[in-house]
């Protein structure tokens, strides 16, 4: 239980998906120029990221490794993340018709996310379990979210009240805020240890 | 007819890229392996301080070191009867591996490689640095190793820390002395 | 507008490529693979590595899915792209593990991001899967070396004020002391940042707000 308390803390802060490893960078910057389309992504990768990471982890252990094919892992994350997605997809629009409003647009933008593929190869990489594994990819997934949020929300408010140069509006903006953000995470460094 | 199609199509470029991907594997899963085992017995030598090239490398360890497996433990004995052995444990930002040698009195230490680490670079990351590992030569680990305030290294088990990276100095610490025990009561009983 | 310049050029596969170093550059322009932009860009040889890895999978899937353009069925197009671009990148990891394991741990599981790096996946839909196989070739090369002069010029900076090296040679003066935060992420982020902003200022670019 303590162990996977430290993975979710340490996936959440110290080792921040976003600010340390620098993953999923392009819905980042697109998406943050206003606090509600990022709280929309936000949940929408919380929900894919957990759900093909544990859907790759018995494909990866159970069939791939018995069989000796774990050469061609990539493919198949890759495959069953856009099928997972697609799925999602469906089912919001048949059962869940209020939530597809407010955030299906984010879904098909999910597939191009590396956090998503990044996060089942960080399992493969750290031969998580299984329970890790899912407390490793909702923690990571809460983790995007949070830093995305926080650079939203100074995001804007920052462009209401200041001149920003031209040349470094919008994305260049977005990036300083995100470093600094990044610097202030490196606080966190040392607050648990993972293996 | 259209599907017909769609299947087919699959089909052939499925076995296309798996005809392909099977010929690289072929082809390069013997060089992964053979760097593996380098990388393996270039630490060892290190650790060791034997000196060796390029092109003797593999002549030179098997000539100088005896590997011993014990429950499930790797050893690695010089012909001078030091012994060298794995250690892995955590650090502030990611795991550190290396391997650390012991003189034949088993007690005190011979050298310490370090084969994996994340920590911050030119603080806890300079753990990796022969200057520093030179630190440890000749310290024992019994009762236990203990790592001290940069400059403030006296008895035979203490060894300064890096300066500003006490976290690091910490976790190395607890990794040396969590796992060294149990590897030379084993290797005692040869 | 943009389209029309485009199609003018389309004509000879050395503007095109010429238009994907500069103009359509993939980082500065569109800003599209940033996440291995940022991430590998520590130290100079593994920008060079990502860079090749990158070009390498751009020149192939562009050379795969140009060949079969008139034959991929509509419906599985997308994953026909993915297919392609996973095993070519298979093809670059297993390439690096087997020749350049150093730089292969250092950048590890970013070698696999590569797939869901948006340039390539871009350039098969927009470009490759409607161009001959020369051209749709030269302009993988003109994306995949603008996307690495890139990478390197982030990482000459960030290795030689973060290591005080570039290319492992000491480059910074005897008494320099590394700013440690830029070979961590926030040193990423602020000059890729500063990038963008002398880039796009020299090209004109604005962003819409």
């Amino acid at each position: 239980m303590g162990n996977l308390l430290t993975i979710f803390i340490a996936a959440v802060f110290t080792h921040n998906i976003a600010l340390t490893y620098l993953l999923g960078m392009c819905p980042f910057i697109a998406l943050s120029k206003s606090f509600k389309t990022a709280f929309g992504m936000g949940i929408a990768v919380i929900f894919v990221v957990t759900l093909t990471a544990a859907i790759n982890w018995p494909i990866y252990h159970l069939i791939l490794v018995p069989a000796g094919c774990e050469l061609i892992y990539y493919i198949v994350f890759i495959i069953v993340i856009a099928a997972s997605v697609q799925l999602v997809e469906m089912i919001m629009e048949k059962f869940f018709v209020v939530l597809q409003a407010s955030f299906g647009i984010f879904l098909p933008l999910i597939t191009v996310n590396c956090t998503v593929l990044a996060v089942s190869l960080f399992m493969v990489l750290r031969s998580y379990s299984y329970l890790a594994t899912i407390v490793f990819a909702f923690g990571s997934a809460v983790g995007w979210m949070l830093a995305i949020l926080i650079v939203a929300a100074i995001n804007e408010k920052l462009r209401l009240v200041s001149d920003i140069p031209k040349g470094l509006r919008g994305p260049g903006i977005i990036m300083i805020i995100a470093g600094i953000i990044a610097l202030a995470f490196l606080g966190f460094g040392g607050m648990v240890r993972i293996q | 007819m259209k599907v017909l199609k769609i299947i087919i199509f699959v089909v052939l470029l499925g076995s296309f890229f798996t005809t392909l991907l099977v010929a690289i594997n072929h082809y390069t899963t013997p060089i992964i392996q053979k760097n593996e085992e380098l990388k393996k017995k270039r630490s060892v030598l290190d650790v060791f301080d034997i000196s060796y090239t390029k092109e003797n490398l593999e002549d030179i360890f098997s000539d100088n070191i005896e590997v011993v497996q014990k429950e499930n433990k790797e050893f690695y004995l010089s012909l001078s009867r030091e012994v060298a052995f794995g250690i892995k444990g955590s650090g502030v930002w990611g795991p550190i591996k290396g391997i650390i040698a012991f003189n034949p009195d088993f007690e005190s230490i011979k050298g310490i490689t370090i084969i994996h680490q994340e920590e911050t670079p030119g603080l806890g990351g300079r753990i990796s640095e022969e200057e520093y590992l030179a630190k440890f030569q000749g310290k024992k680990v019994f009762p236990a190793l203990k790592i001290v305030p940069h400059g403030k290294a006296k008895a035979e088990n203490e060894v300064d820390a890096i300066t500003g990276a006490t976290m690091t100095s910490k976790a190395f610490e607890e990794l040396i002395n969590n796992q060294v025990g149990e590897y030379l009561a084993l290797i005692k009983e040869n | 507008m943009a389209k029309n310049i485009k199609k003018l050029l389309r004509a000879k596969g050395f503007k095109v490529m010429m238009i994907g170093l500069w103009r359509d550059n993939p980082v500065f322009c569109m800003l599209l693979g940033i996440c291995s932009g940022l991430a590998v860009t520590n130290k100079v040889e593994n920008a060079i590595a990502m860079g090749a890895g990158v070009t390498f999978v751009l020149i192939f899937t562009a050379l795969t899915i140009s060949a079969l353009r008139n034959f991929i069925p509509a419906r599985v197009r997308i994953i026909t792209y993915m297919i392609a671009i996973a095993s070519f990148v298979i093809i670059v990891d297993r390439f690096l593990q087997a020749f350049y394991p150093v730089i292969r741990e250092a950048i590890g599981p970013y070698v696999g991001l590569i797939i869901t790096n948006c340039i390539i996946m871009g350039r098969a839909e927009a470009f490759a899967s409607k161009n001959k196989i020369t051209h749709s070739m030269m302009d993988g090369l003109g994306v995949g070396l603008g996307y690495s002069y890139t990478l390197v010029i982030i990482a000459i900076v960030r290795e030689s004020l973060g290591f005080g090296t570039i290319l492992g040679f000491r480059v910074m003066p005897d008494g320099w002391t590394n700013w440690v935060m830029m070979a961590m992420a926030p040193g990423a982020f602020f000059v890729l940042s500063i990038y963008l902003w002398i880039t796009r200022t020299i090209a004109g670019v604005e962003s819409k707000e």
